[in-house]
């Protein structure tokens, strides 16, 4: 009986690794079989390891990627599963639907939600709040003839993500970022216009 | 005349008594000390690695370090060439994710039309 919980505890303790995960890290499948059916595929795995290597090769000169290396320094992953097919519904709904639940997990709130049934398109973005910060992004959108998950794992500043906006064509999703906003400038005094000069 | 020829075999190699003196003359007769047989065999390969030992050890250790260098620099190759796919790679995702930001915009922003439910929390 004895060496059964030992057992027991040193197997739970070995698979620790396994499902250690970075809070607001979800658990995206691989989808091997759909690289060969998609036209396009675009797989970005990086975790803090990566992400750190990669700030590293980030200019400073380009506006672009300065934004993206303030941006990312906070962060401890981004995954991003992106398939594009010559067919409509060519990837399984139920891996996604099955991600889609995960987010249903307490801290998780879906910020936009929004399903066109005229396009078939549904795009949703969830944000996983801890405390008064954003731990967690995910953006799950479907179309017939696409699919992509988005996770950005870490401490997400949104304002930083409000500041790509133009730069990656972020648009502004009016999402509060928990600030009060800067109050406006006044108006610069008009001056009245100069006299004349009589000729 | 065959026990006559016995009898005098044996006669003759009866045991005889050594005649006085005879050990101390054979003992005599022996060298004082003798030569050591033994001979010291060292390798003739010995006396040049007396002469090559530094050099060759001096070009082994140069060796090492050109093959530590030569690693080293590979090394940082194979990780600038990492971090410059990693960096790729994140563009990428940035992309990928204000192109998907952007649809929801557009969803969201995009008078309703029938069919279509939006919501917004």
């Amino acid at each position: 009986m004895n060496a059964r919980v030992v057992l027991t505890l040193v197997a739970l303790l070995s698979a620790g690794p396994a499902w250690a995960q970075s809070k607001g890290q979800l658990r995206i499948p691989e989808f091997s079989a759909l690289s060969e059916k998609a036209s396009e595929t675009v797989t970005v795995t990086l975790d803090a390891n990566l992400l750190g290597m990669a700030a590293r090769f980030l200019s400073n000169e380009d506006p672009e990627q300065a934004k993206a290396k303030k941006l990312v320094s906070s962060l401890t992953g981004i995954y991003v599963r992106h398939y594009t097919f010559d067919t409509d519904y060519a990837y399984p709904k139920g891996d996604i639907d099955g991600v889609r639940r995960q987010l249903n997990a307490p801290g998780w709130s879906r910020i936009v939600g929004a399903v066109s049934k005229k396009e078939n398109t549904t795009v949703d973005v969830f944000v996983l709040i801890d405390g008064e910060k954003a731990q967690g992004l995910a953006i799950i959108a479907s179309e017939p003839r696409e699919f992509t998950i988005v996770n950005i794992v870490g401490n997400i500043d949104l304002e930083q993500l409000h500041d790509l906006e133009g730069n990656f064509g972020v648009p502004d999703l009016e999402i509060d970022t928990g600030k009060k906003p800067a109050p406006a400038k006044p108006p610069a005094p008009v001056k009245p216009p100069a006299p004349a000069k009589p000729n | 005349m065959n026990e006559n020829f016995e009898d005098e075999l044996r006669r003759r190699l009866r045991a005889v008594d050594a005649p006085e003196g005879f050990a101390e003359r054979l003992m005599a007769a022996l060298p004082a000390e003798r030569k050591s047989t033994v001979v010291a065999f060292v390798p003739k390969a010995a006396h040049p690695a007396r002469h090559f030992g530094v050099p060759a050890a001096l070009a082994a250790s140069l060796l090492v370090a050109v093959f530590l260098g030569v690693r080293v620099a590979n090394d940082r190759e194979i990780e600038q060439q990492k971090g410059i796919a990693a960096s790729q790679q994140l563009m990428q995702a940035l992309r990928v994710t204000s192109q998907k930001l952007d649809l929801a915009y557009e969803a969201v922003n995009s008078p309703p039309t029938a069919g279509d439910e939006e919501n917004r929390s």
